[in-house]
């Protein structure tokens, strides 16, 4: 018995390897935390993970956070840019002398490289702004070997023809997906993406490791182009209980905790007392709404809708979970988004109208019965948000059936279209109404139980795109979420949160990514 | 027959285990085909992506044709692509699968000796407060949810008291102590208990009143003989522990953020990733084979009439 | 000696063969009733608990379902004697409608694998050859798989939900029960009043309710007491991993998984629930172990 014993304290001993980074004295680290591991390092292939996009690779334009909150374009790697009459050519010169990581040049051919690469990279999924430039169905289906219509004149000049013209397509050119990668590396490497030395970018920083569901670190690219960031160092720990990130921060071992996996009531009684100063939030650049499946007997009805929208008591919703830190919505088009009305008519709390309606239009109390589907890996906060809904719902007749389903078996039943209501967040991929307006109500939207039945509408939403003149599209876009929001009341908004994270005694600010993704900038962190 | 010959006999008749082990796990995760891109792409994925890539991945396929591929796969190490990660789940296993094992004998070692000691002292104190205690403290360990205790273990010793690391696997030995404790109670409970019942049982027995009348004291006695004889049926129990340490190891895995197997398989269901789920699960059932072809062994060795059983 | 073994398979295959024909079912539990106190205050609390699960709309005014929001995170006082939690809710009627499907996780899989279990254990044994091979192989693979994680995937398949909880559990436990009952029915298949029966003609099928059944019972009974409370914590870690029950349906284990953030600033939340799954599992042993020691003669004599 002793032998064994001493035998398994050996092979204890001899399979405990210490894996904590070297760090030099004085080096600025920061430590923070993500729920779950990210997928890819490849934004080719991935639309959810962006942490090593926004932070080794760089884009043609980037959008900057202004300090009144404000959200602007700039140019990074592309200095300016010139637009045909058409609207249809975009020249864009790049900045010179920028370089990889590696010490490859970053030059145009690479820009057209990335784009071409976004459509032809097996499993690649991250295509739809890409799928923009004349010809990309073409490269896209195998049918061409390259993009016509991006043309390379020299190694700092490119231009790009779209199929139809876009006024967004610059705010476009900021979202990750756009992010450029180096074409010779990309060649001649076998782990782009997965493995931490093939994958090189021009951004501030390096990824230098890489241990799957543990870290990731990043340290400074010491040769970045642009201004050098202050952290040295960041350690994102892969911290899949909710519970164990508040320990840590609590007790100093995370920098930065984003307080969006915690419950609300947790932020209320701890941050905001005990952390109240360190809070630092960004609007989340998107809007929480409830869906309506028009394709349900129901639900296909307008006065029902209406009545759905107008029962729901949704100021007191943000009241009871949100204690300031978010705001009512009217409209899909969120505070923080280019074009946001704040003068849609506003949807009223009034639950006897809402019967009033449902008794006009010969519904019984009670008769009206569907379910309200819930994704359970949304957090304890939007649990307690459906459950208080169908309350609301219920006290004016409607009888939803709250039911959870793990995230997974929630997908599956939604992509049927049989799936009557949800709740839903959309966060902004890029700053332009086409975005949130697109992907639910244009004639394309699909697998979403959605179902918006107002063709006319969609067709609409779908051509706003190619007006030119900003100001003629951001009034059609207007109007149109008029339409859907108050006329055809096909989904209910419900409100625009902040995306808050407590940043520890070490760091001196934080800017959160401006359309409130969990994805930051590292160069966005400045330490004491 | 030989104990080499033994062991030889017990590693062949663990391989149509093992393929059945194979089957099963295939044949439930074909029950409904789902759709392991839709969530890993996530949100903002649309329809034909979906498609396209589960044509890619030869998802499409029926489920006896993936088994074939599978299969001839398993025998060259290639258990296939994770979904998710974008690389081989051999490549991932065998990256973590360390953590796991280091876990796992930790808290084994855990619950051996607590549970036998804790049995020991209960058996030579029977009904008296030491008894009390042992049992009491064997009892929470059957009865507390593993989880529960890793919360408040977390919470008490190393977020209150500071003592040891709240997380993850950067301090060496240290990291595993509090996950081996939450994780090895349970099974330190049964062994605790099994222990005083053969304890006991062999004290009541006529040898012990042989040495008794050898002149041996009675505590003497019971270490030299009593507990000799009463290892037999605790090291089957032990063996049995393994799975259901490699259970618990899940839990502990996710609130303690150790890298390990079972993490990669809740992981695996969380982004539907189904060759790192299959792989995750038929590796740790392998090991758990594995783990009771050796307590077989030991057992053979140990005690010399089990070999002419076989 | 088969490969693999469950702990419960091999202490009750020792209690089988000790086991004395002699003594009824009925007496045996009189007489445990008599020296193990521990056992019948257990079996009183059990049955307590299943009465105040089927009357708990009678014992709360509360509504398990919905809750005041305006009343989150109560701490327990006179009007809430557990607390509130998360979605205003009083949590001890979630307790005691968390009963009902706890209950039902713990008692129900445990059946169902019992009468699977006993009908392959009880063939595997008696047909002996190749459905005994095929039998316990499968058995063997079953047992070989860590439970969590197998019930882990077929929940993975089956989607969450109380339904699919029972087919998951009941497809883990049989195989254990299997063993058992194969391990019971093979030492009374050699015992000379079946060998006498056998070589009379009488039908097998007769021999198996009226002379293996019964007296598999004993040891059933024993597994029974301690695959209950295994059900019930399984239960409450696919709960915990987000797999097992759903919302609005409620559970202990979820009720625990539910409350666990809130461990740090609302204890009672995950606190009432872990100790209603402790005291049911305690309480299930303390019974388990009376039994056993009613009807094992061996330890009785001690």
């Amino acid at each position: 018995m002793k032998k064994i014993i001493t035998m398994l304290l050996a092979l204890t001993m001899l399979l405990t390897v210490a894996a904590v980074p070297a760090l030099a004295d004085g080096e600025k680290v920061l430590n923070a935390a993500y729920i779950a591991d990210i997928s890819t390092m490849d934004v080719a292939l991935t639309t959810n993970d962006y942490i090593v996009a926004l932070n080794v690779f760089d884009r043609l334009y980037e959008v900057k956070v202004q300090p009144d909150g404000s959200t602007e374009i700039v140019p990074s790697l592309a200095e300016s840019y010139e637009v045909s009459e058409d609207g249809l050519t975009y020249t864009f010169k790049l900045v010179e002398g920028v370089t990889f990581s590696n010490g490859n040049p970053l030059t145009a051919s690479d820009v057209k490289y990335t784009f071409e690469r976004l459509l032809t990279i097996p499993e690649g999924v991250n295509y739809d702004i890409a799928l923009e430039f004349a010809g990309a169905e073409d490269l896209l289906n195998g049918d061409v070997d390259t993009l016509d219509s991006l043309a390379v004149n020299g190694d700092y000049e490119i231009s790009m023809t779209l199929a139809a013209p876009n006024a967004g397509f610059v705010a476009e050119l900021t979202s990750p997906a756009m992010s450029i990668v180096d074409e010779e590396t990309c060649e001649s490497v076998s782990g782009f993406g997965v493995d931490p030395a093939d994958t090189i970018g021009s951004g501030p920083y390096i990824i230098s490791e890489w241990a799957v569901n543990d870290h990731l670190t990043f340290t400074r690219n010491e040769n970045y182009w642009g201004e050098q960031p202050d952290v040295d160092t960041c350690i994102l720990h892969i911290v899949p209980d909710a519970g164990t990130q508040n320990l840590m921060f609590q007790s100093g071992e995370l920098d930065i905790v984003d307080l969006d996996n915690l419950d609300a009531s947790i932020i209320e009684s701890t941050y905001q007392t005990i952390y109240a100063d360190s809070i630092v939030s960004g609007p989340r650049v998107g809007v929480t709404f409830i869906t309506m499946n028009e394709n349900n007997e129901f639900l296909s009805d307008v006065n029902v809708r209406k009545a759905v929208q107008m029962a729901i008591d949704r100021q007191g919703i943000v009241d009871a979970f949100f204690a300031g830190n978010a705001h009512v919505e009217n409209g899909m088009i969120a505070g923080g988004v280019w074009g946001h009305n704040d003068d849609l008519t506003p949807i009223t709390y009034d639950p006897e109208g809402a019967k009033e309606l449902l008794a006009k239009a010969g519904y019984e109390e009670g008769e009206i019965t569907f379910e309200f589907s819930y994704d359970n890996s949304s957090g304890t906060t939007k649990q307690s948000i459906v459950q208080k809904i169908v309350q609301d719902l219920a006290a004016v007749g409607i009888n939803a059936e709250f039911k959870s389903y793990e995230y997974s078996a929630w997908l599956d039943f939604r992509r049927t279209e049989e799936m009557p209501m949800f709740l839903g967040t959309w966060t902004m991929d890029f700053n332009d109404p086409a975005n949130v307006l697109g992907t639910f109500f244009s004639p394309s939207t699909a697998g979403r139980s959605m179902n918006y039945a107002n063709t006319a509408i969609a067709e609409r939403v779908d051509a706003a795109k190619s007006i030119m003149d900003d100001d003629e599209r951001m009034a059609e876009y207007q109007a149109l979420e008029e339409a859907i929001v108050v006329e055809d009341a096909a989904v209910v908004p419900l409100y625009e949160e902040m995306h808050m994270y407590a940043i520890g005694e070490r760091v001196e600010s934080f800017i959160p990514h401006w359309a409130g993704y969990t994805d930051f900038y590292i160069r966005d962190v400045v330490m004491k | 027959m030989s104990t080499l010959k033994s062991i030889a006999k017990r590693v062949l008749g663990s391989i149509p285990v093992l393929i059945g082990v194979v089957l099963v796990i295939f044949l439930i995760l074909r029950i409904l085909p789902g759709n392991a891109i839709l969530s890993i792409m996530g949100e903002h994925a649309n329809e034909e992506t979906v498609a396209m890539v589960s044509a890619e991945l030869g998802l499409d396929k029926p489920w006896y044709v993936q088994f074939w591929v599978y299969i001839t796969g398993l025998l060259t190490g290639d258990m296939g692509t994770s979904i998710k990660y974008h690389r081989p789940v051999a490549e991932l296993i065998g990256t973590y699968f360390p953590v796991t094992i280091k876990l796992s004998v930790a808290a084994a070692l855990f619950a051996w000796i607590v549970g036998i000691v804790c049995g020991v002292i209960s058996a030579m104190g029977k009904d008296k407060l030491a008894d009390r205690l042992g049992m009491g403290f064997s009892l929470l360990g059957v009865s507390v949810p593993v989880f529960m205790t890793a919360m408040v273990l977390q919470f008490a010793l190393a977020f209150k008291l500071k003592w040891l690391p709240i997380q993850g696997v950067n301090d060496g030995l240290l990291s595993y102590v509090l996950p081996a404790v939450a994780l090895g109670w349970n099974s330190a409970g049964s062994v605790a208990r099994l222990t005083r019942s053969t304890l006991l049982e062999v004290m009541a027995s006529d040898y012990i009143d042989t040495a008794r009348a050898k002149g041996r004291s009675v505590s003497g006695a019971v270490v030299f003989h009593a507990l000799r004889n009463a290892m037999v049926p605790v090291i089957t129990v032990m063996a049995i522990q393994i799975s259901s340490l490699l259970s618990g190891a899940v839990i502990t895995e996710t609130i303690f953020s150790l890298p390990g197997i079972g993490r990669l398989a809740v992981d695996a269901i969380n982004s539907r990733d189904v060759p790192l789920l299959q792989g995750s699960v038929i590796f740790a059932t392998v090991l758990v084979i594995l783990g009771n072809l050796i307590a077989d062994c030991l057992y053979s060795v140990l005690d010399p009439r089990i070999r002419k059983e076989v | 000696m088969a490969l693999f073994k469950s702990k419960k398979a091999s202490i009750s295959e020792e209690l089988a063969s000790q086991i004395g024909e002699s003594q009824t079912l009925g007496v045996q539990l009189r007489r445990m009733a008599r020296k193990n106190k521990m056992a019948v205050a257990s079996a009183v609390f059990l049955v307590l608990l299943v009465l105040a699960a089927i009357c708990a709309p009678i014992l709360t005014p509360y509504d398990a379902i919905t809750g005041d929001p305006m009343q989150r995170l109560q701490a327990p006082s006179a009007a809430h004697l557990l607390g509130t939690d998360e979605n205003g809710r009083d949590v001890l009627t979630r307790l005691l409608y968390g009963a009902r499907i706890s209950l039902a996780v713990g008692v129900i899989p445990t059946l169902v694998s019992m009468v699977i279990g006993v009908i392959l254990g009880v063939a595997a044994g008696y047909a002996g050859g190749w459905v005994d091979y095929v039998i316990m192989r499968l058995a063997d693979v079953m047992l070989a798989f860590p439970s969590l994680l197998l019930a882990m995937v077929i929940m993975y398949t089956l989607g969450g939900g109380v339904i699919n909880i029972f087919l998951a559990l009941s497809l883990i436990e049989w195989a254990s029960v299997a063993r058992v009952a194969r391990s019971e029915t093979i030492s009374l298949k050699e015992s000379e009043y079946i060998q006498a029966a056998q070589s009379i003609g009488v039908r097998p099928m007769r021999i198996i309710w009226r002379h293996i059944l019964p007296n598999c019972l004993p040891a059933l009974i024993v597994l029974f007491t301690l695959n209950v409370p295994s059900a019930i914590l399984s239960e409450s870690s696919l709960s915990f991993l987000g797999v097992g029950v759903q919302l609005p349906n409620s559970s202990w284990g979820l009720m625990v998984n539910l409350g666990r953030q809130f461990l740090y600033n609302a204890p009672w939340i995950s606190l009432a629930p872990s100790a209603a799954i402790m005291l049911v599992v305690l309480g299930c042993n303390f019974l388990g172990d009376g039994l056993r020691d009613a009807l094992d003669p061996h330890l009785n004599n001690d």
